[in-house]
Parts: C-alpha cells; sequence; structure tokens
C-alpha cells in the first residue's frame, strides 16, 4: 500500500506536463482540426532556447518567460510557412507535414546545441519532502510543477469562456463561415490558437526538462502520452485534457512502480486502442464532432 | 410604395453580376437594388440563384464580372467578417448556430466585432476586456428579452424547440445594430402563427433598418414586401409590387410547377 501511494504520487506532476502538452494539442484541433505532431519538437526547441538563458543568467523566470514568448513565436511560424499552404489543399497533407516540421526541428537542435542529454537545473529543490519523520517521493518542485499548470488551466479557462477573444476562438473552430458573418477575423483566431499552443507547450517543456534531460529527441514519448491523453479526452475539450493528462501520469507511474518503466508506452498505446474501440468520439467531446 | 425601375439611389445593389460556378452560369447580368427603409423581396424557383446572390453580397463568392454597391460605394473584394462593421447583417438557411455555444454567448458572439479590446488585454484578464465582455453580455441579453426569449439565454441550440432557434439567429444578426439585413428563409420550418409573428416583426424594422428577404413562403413576401424582384435561371424576369409581380406572367410561368400560394 505504502508503495501504491508513493508511485501514485510520483506521477502527479509528469501527469501535469502531459495534460499541458495534450492541452498544446487541443488546442491546435479547435482551430484547425489537426493534430500538430510538431508540437513536442516546438517545446523541445524553446526548452533549449530556455536551457541556454539559464546557463547564462541563473535566472529560472527568465527563462520560461522567452521560453513561452518563443514557443508563441514559433507556434505562428509553423502555422503559416507550413501548415497553411498545406492546409489549403489537403489536411492530411498538413498533418504529415506536421512530421516534417518535428523532424527538422530536431535536427536543428542537433545541430545548435549538439544531440547529448543536458541536465536542466530546477529552479527549487527536486528531492523529496519530509513529513513525519518519512521521505515521500514528492518535492517541492512538484509543488511548483502542479500550480503552475493549475494556474495555465484555469487562465485558459477563463479565456475561453468569459472574453470576447475565447468567444471568437470557439465559434471559429466550430463553424469558420457563420464566425465570420458574425464580425470574427477567423483566420487571426486559427493563429491565435497556434500561438497559445505553442505558448502551453513551451511550459510544458521546460517543466519536465529537470525531471527527464534534455536532448534533441527526448520528448517524442511525452507525444505519445499527450496524444492518447488529448484523444482519450475528446480532442477538442481541455476538461478532457487535463483529466486524462494527469489520468496518464498516474497510470504510468503505477506501471514504471511495479513493472518497468518501458512498459508504460504500449499501455498507453492499448488505453488508446480500447478507447477508438469503444468510444471513438473521447469522453469529453461535444457532439461527437470529430472525424479521425 | 411605387419604384420607377432603375431605382436611383438604392441603398444595396447589385450591378450586373454574372458568375460561373462549375461550368453553370449562375447568376447572369443580374442588377438588383434594395431601397432604403423597405422590405424587398428576392424570390424565383428553386436553382434559380436567390442565395448566390446573397453569397456573393455577403463574400463567401466574387462575381466574374459586375460587383455590389452598398451606400453609395462599389464594392469589389468584400471581406466577410467586416459586413457587420459595414452594417450589413446576414441570417443563413436553417438556423446557423454554433452548437457549441449558449444562446446567449451565440448571440454575443453577433456583437463581439465591435469589442475594442485586442488579444494581449484579453489574454491577461485586463479589467477594461473585462467590462465590455459584460456590456456586451448585458446587451445580448436585453436582444434576447426583446425576443421573449431570455429564459433560454444559457441553453445550447440543440436542447430548444427549432423556432426558438431560427429567433436566436435572428437576435444574433440584430446585436450588432446593422443597417441591412439579408434574411435567408427565415421562415423555413416555423407554423403558420410564428410566420405571421415574424412578418410584424421584419416589418417593424423598417424604416430604419433595410431588409432584404430570400423566402420560398409567398404569404410572408406578398404581405411583408414593399418590392419584389424575381429570379429565374440567373437572371431577373421581374420586378415591382407585391401586385404586379403577383400578376407578371412570367412570373407565373417561371413558376408553372410550383404552387404560388397567395
Amino acid at each position: 500500500m505504502t508503495n501504491f501511494i508513493d508511485y501514485l504520487l510520483g506521477g502527479f506532476s509528469s501527469g501535469a506536463v502531459i495534460a499541458l502538452m495534450a492541452i498544446a494539442l487541443v488546442l491546435v484541433w479547435r482551430s484547425t482540426r489537426m493534430v500538430n505532431f510538431a508540437q513536442v519538437g516546438q517545446a523541445m526547441f524553446t526548452t533549449y532556447i530556455a536551457l541556454t538563458i539559464q546557463q547564462q543568467t541563473g535566472n529560472w523566470l527568465l527563462a520560461l518567460v522567452v521560453a513561452i514568448a518563443a514557443g508563441v513565436v514559433l507556434g505562428v511560424i509553423v502555422f503559416f510557412l507550413v501548415i497553411r499552404p498545406v492546409k489549403n489543399s489537403d489536411s492530411t497533407g498538413a498533418i504529415i507535414a506536421t512530421f516534417g516540421v518535428l523532424i527538422a526541428l530536431q535536427a536543428g537542435a542537433g545541430m545548435i546545441w549538439g544531440g547529448d542529454p543536458e541536465g536542466f537545473v530546477p529552479p527549487v529543490d527536486n528531492s523529496g519532502l519530509e513529513i513525519g519523520g518519512r521521505i515521500w517521493p514528492f518535492s517541492l518542485y512538484d509543488i511548483l510543477v502542479l500550480v503552475v499548470t493549475a494556474a495555465l488551466v484555469i487562465g485558459l479557462t477563463l479565456l475561453f469562456t468569459k472574453t470576447a477573444l475565447g468567444l471568437s476562438m470557439r465559434a471559429s473552430a466550430f463553424n469558420p463561415e457563420v464566425a465570420r458573418l458574425s464580425g470574427v477575423r477567423v483566420n487571426r483566431m486559427l493563429i491565435t490558437g497556434w500561438a497559445i499552443a505553442g505558448g502551453v507547450g513551451a511550459v510544458g517543456g521546460i517543466l519536465i526538462a529537470p525531471v527527464s534531460t534534455i536532448s534533441p529527441t527526448s520528448f517524442d514519448i511525452l507525444l505519445v502520452f499527450a496524444f492518447t491523453a488529448a484523444v482519450i479526452g475528446g480532442l477538442d475539450s481541455l476538461v478532457g485534457a487535463v483529466t486524462f493528462g494527469i489520468g496518464t501520469g498516474l497510470i504510468i507511474s503505477l506501471i514504471s512502480g511495479y513493472s518497468d518503466s518501458s512498459n508504460a508506452p504500449v499501455v498507453a498505446l492499448i488505453l488508446l486502442a480500447l478507447n477508438l474501440l469503444l468510444k471513438p468520439d473521447g469522453v469529453f467531446s461535444h457532439h461527437g464532432s470529430r472525424s479521425v | 410604395m411605387k419604384y420607377v425601375l432603375p431605382l436611383t439611389h438604392p441603398l444595396l445593389s447589385t450591378e450586373n453580376v454574372s458568375i460561373t460556378l462549375s461550368g453553370l452560369k449562375i447568376l447572369d447580368d443580374v442588377s438588383i437594388g434594395v431601397p432604403q427603409g423597405t422590405v424587398t423581396g428576392l424570390i424565383g424557383p428553386n436553382g434559380a440563384g436567390k442565395t448566390t446572390v446573397f453569397n456573393i453580397m455577403s463574400g463567401f463568392l466574387t462575381p466574374d464580372e459586375g460587383n455590389v454597391r452598398f451606400d453609395g460605394k462599389k464594392l469589389k473584394h468584400i471581406k466577410t467578417h467586416h459586413l457587420t462593421k459595414m452594417g450589413i447583417s446576414r441570417t443563413l438557411q436553417g438556423v446557423g448556430l454554433f452548437e457549441s455555444l449558449t444562446a446567449l454567448e451565440n448571440v454575443m458572439l453577433g456583437g463581439s466585432a465591435r469589442v475594442k479590446s485586442g488579444i494581449v488585454a484579453d489574454s491577461l484578464g485586463m479589467p477594461w476586456a473585462d467590462s465590455e465582455q459584460n456590456k456586451l453580455r448585458s446587451q445580448a441579453m436585453e436582444t434576447l428579452a426583446e425576443f421573449g426569449i431570455a429564459d433560454i439565454a444559457d441553453r445550447y441550440p440543440g436542447e430548444l424547440p427549432y423556432p426558438v432557434q431560427k429567433r436566436v439567429a435572428i437576435a444574433r444578426s440584430l446585436i450588432s445594430d446593422p443597417k441591412v439585413l439579408l434574411l435567408d428563409e427565415p421562415a423555413g420550418g416555423i407554423s403558420a402563427s410564428d410566420m405571421a409573428e415574424l412578418g410584424r416583426m421584419i416589418k417593424s424594422w423598417t424604416p430604419k433598418r433595410t431588409v432584404l428577404l430570400v423566402e420560398h413562403h409567398m404569404e410572408l413576401v406578398m404581405e411583408v414586401c414593399d418590392l419584389i424582384w424575381v429570379l429565374d435561371a440567373g437572371k431577373v424576369i421581374a420586378s415591382g409590387s407585391p401586385e404586379e409581380v403577383r400578376t407578371n406572367p412570367a412570373v407565373l410561368a417561371a413558376y408553372l410547377g410550383e404552387e404560388v400560394s397567395h
């Protein structure tokens, strides 16, 4: 039982990061109805930028802010350079193009920063907290990760439900023609979706880096988990992405604890397959608007 | 009222508009005008090109020849998202509501183009963005109340009866305070009593607002329109008062096989 609680506790912060990456995938899905497989590549790239800044200045907050800005810019660049021209002809082509972007980003990062895994120093202590005479597998850094994630999720929820921008973005995703008739600048909303997704992904990358080390391909596995969480959550639901992101984190942690961490991706894919067989619209999807 | 054709200063008009889609000439040299402050009807058998006229006026399609003129200005490339700012509002066939937004949010969206706050202020939750949003929200509530449906503000369109959805759609098109309303079959699928009320409502908007109405229900068209244009196979075949159009042999011929209800 002690083991179980320990494994569970250990899964929360990685679950939070999976949730952030899943949110990024959902935001892109909502705006352009496609999955951006380059999302983790963008996060990897901005995390390298953050790493450079932290190595130069030692300032984690500055690194975070610059990484978010870079994530936003990168999101917009990917949208304009790759997605928009391809999307106009064929959306399957656009999805494949995102794989191209992923590979290009990984190659670019390898050329700039080298291929060796590098450590990322956490801003606060990452060793287990000692409470009640026992060391728990839960650190100050895990708390920071959860707080940042919660703040971001609340912020995004308010943005989508309480602001005109959020309203316009939801409308654009659902029916661009009618949104245009209502005076919404739909293209701008699509770009905004990609930009916010890039920023959220950047936060996810910088939060996971101290736990996982960073290399051009070290986030690839995150894509598997985030994609699973996003799809099971219904692809267009923030609540779904968060719920199943954290859920996936917990499951991975339990599996890694009781068996071996290399089994985790297999289990994630089995869950994905079961979801597609049993509830292909996802658990939190509205009105079955998904077409895979 | 009697209109001498061609109209001298219509508020909204098409000038010699032609368009070919997929090799078919959908509109052929169509010139119609909507005088300020009137309800003008656009009728014709199925496939006559009525909705295409709307699609050109709302920027979904660009004509091969000719142009749209609004308020004296020639519009060459119409940007759809500019329409509400210009003062043109369009409803769609069916209802065209956002299923994942509440009735209130649907109506708010119609007025969102006038909200000034930008992306940055919105994302950071700036107080002024908030107050603009609240203003829009209360305005949308008022509009729903005018239509007698304030109680369903937080319901989703899928949960509402069809006639109520139609009212929400019209409320959305009115909240931007348009000069011109383009109504695409507003009476489709509603009952006779609802239709009578719709007729009174459309009449009550004039002369402050101008209406261009595409409608299959002839009784509604004949009742509310000051001027009617008749399209058949992409060409204007007649125009005039409801009485003139009703008795026009060319119109009767075009509708042959389709019943004209009086």
